[in-house]
């Protein structure tokens, strides 16, 4: 666990305006503009903690995050789109797993 | 034999969400919104205005607030409809004139913007009552599509790929339906 501030408040602010206006502007939009907003909130968010992370959060971060727009080219193809997603969801999993006081000593 | 010029222009027209921050000349973009003025208008009415955004941190509080603005353009050209000059002719907000409007400003603007050598790409996902109050817009303004004008990026992605391939076959029918 660490108690590491990776934000400052006004990238907070920031990243709190596109959540909040992603919110809103789903309402008028195609379903599928739904994760294709949260990912551009989850590279927003990786972007800002890049510096400040620790290594076994930058390592997620950089080899996870960092590939998202290369997500959004793929949109169309909904099972190379779906897989793309679960590949960072085992991913987000193991690094949580290296955070967890669960995984230690493993 | 016609010129080519103009079919060439339109097929060869991209959106662009990936731009350099070299800057666009006054006069290139007087050229698109005096090319926005001559778009064919319901009734001639002509109740768009345009507002042109140069300005970096206006443009970055734009773009903190408009999730579907990927580029980082040095210019920004929101179009807006003026209700005041709806009022004045009696045209409600529900009148759909108003929105093909803001179209065929949109693509009068953009094809200007190719035909310059310069890269376009259309907004329309952002929150407009944000916009309203970063930009002090006036009550009667509404805020209906920016156009992002720049330069394209030396290095760019892939862009997205279309659902589906689409001519324009797929998208006609000719005479009447049922025969
Ligand atoms: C009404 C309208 C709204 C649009 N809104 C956005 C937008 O918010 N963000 C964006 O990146 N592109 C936007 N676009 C661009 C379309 O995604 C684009 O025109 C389409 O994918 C076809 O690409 P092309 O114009 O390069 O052929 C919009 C286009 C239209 C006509």
């Amino acid at each position: 666990m660490s108690a590491n501030w990776v934000l400052k408040e006004d990238e907070a602010v920031e990243l709190l305006a596109l959540l909040i206006t992603s919110a809103r502007i789903q309402m008028d939009e195609p379903v599928e503009y739904g994760p294709l907003r949260l990912l551009t909130a989850t590279e927003r968010l990786s972007g800002l903690m890049l510096e400040r992370s620790s290594d076994k959060t930058r390592d997620f971060l950089q080899e996870n995050i960092e590939r998202i727009p290369e997500m959004h080219m793929i949109m169309s193809d909904v099972a190379a789109y779906t897989a793309g997603l679960d590949e960072r969801c085992r991913a987000v999993a193991a690094c949580l797993l290296r955070h967890s006081a669960l995984a230690e000593g493993e | 034999m016609m010129s080519e010029a103009v079919l060439t222009n339109i097929k060869t027209r991209r959106v662009v969400r990936e731009m350099s921050d070299e800057p666009v000349e006054r006069a290139q973009i007087e050229a698109i919104l005096e090319a926005a003025r001559w778009a064919p208008s319901g009734g001639n009415l002509r109740p768009n205005r345009y507002i042109v955004i140069e300005d970096a941190e206006t443009r970055r509080l734009i773009r903190l607030v408009s999730p579907g603005m990927f580029q980082r353009a040095p210019v920004l050209i929101l179009i807006c409809t003026n209700w005041a000059v709806c009022a004045e002719h009696g045209l409600s907000a529900s009148d759909r004139a108003l929105l093909i409007d803001v179209g065929t400003a949109a693509q009068t603007m953009m094809l200007a913007a190719h035909a310059l050598g310069l890269a376009s790409g259309p907004v329309t996902s952002y929150s407009k009552e944000a916009v309203k109050i970063i930009l002090n817009l006036p009550a009667s303004y509404s805020p209906e599509m920016f156009i992002c004008i720049g330069h394209k990026a030396e290095t760019v992605g892939a862009g997205m790929r279309p659902w589906k391939k689409i001519t324009w076959r797929d998208l006609t029918h000719w005479e009447r339906f049922g025969k």
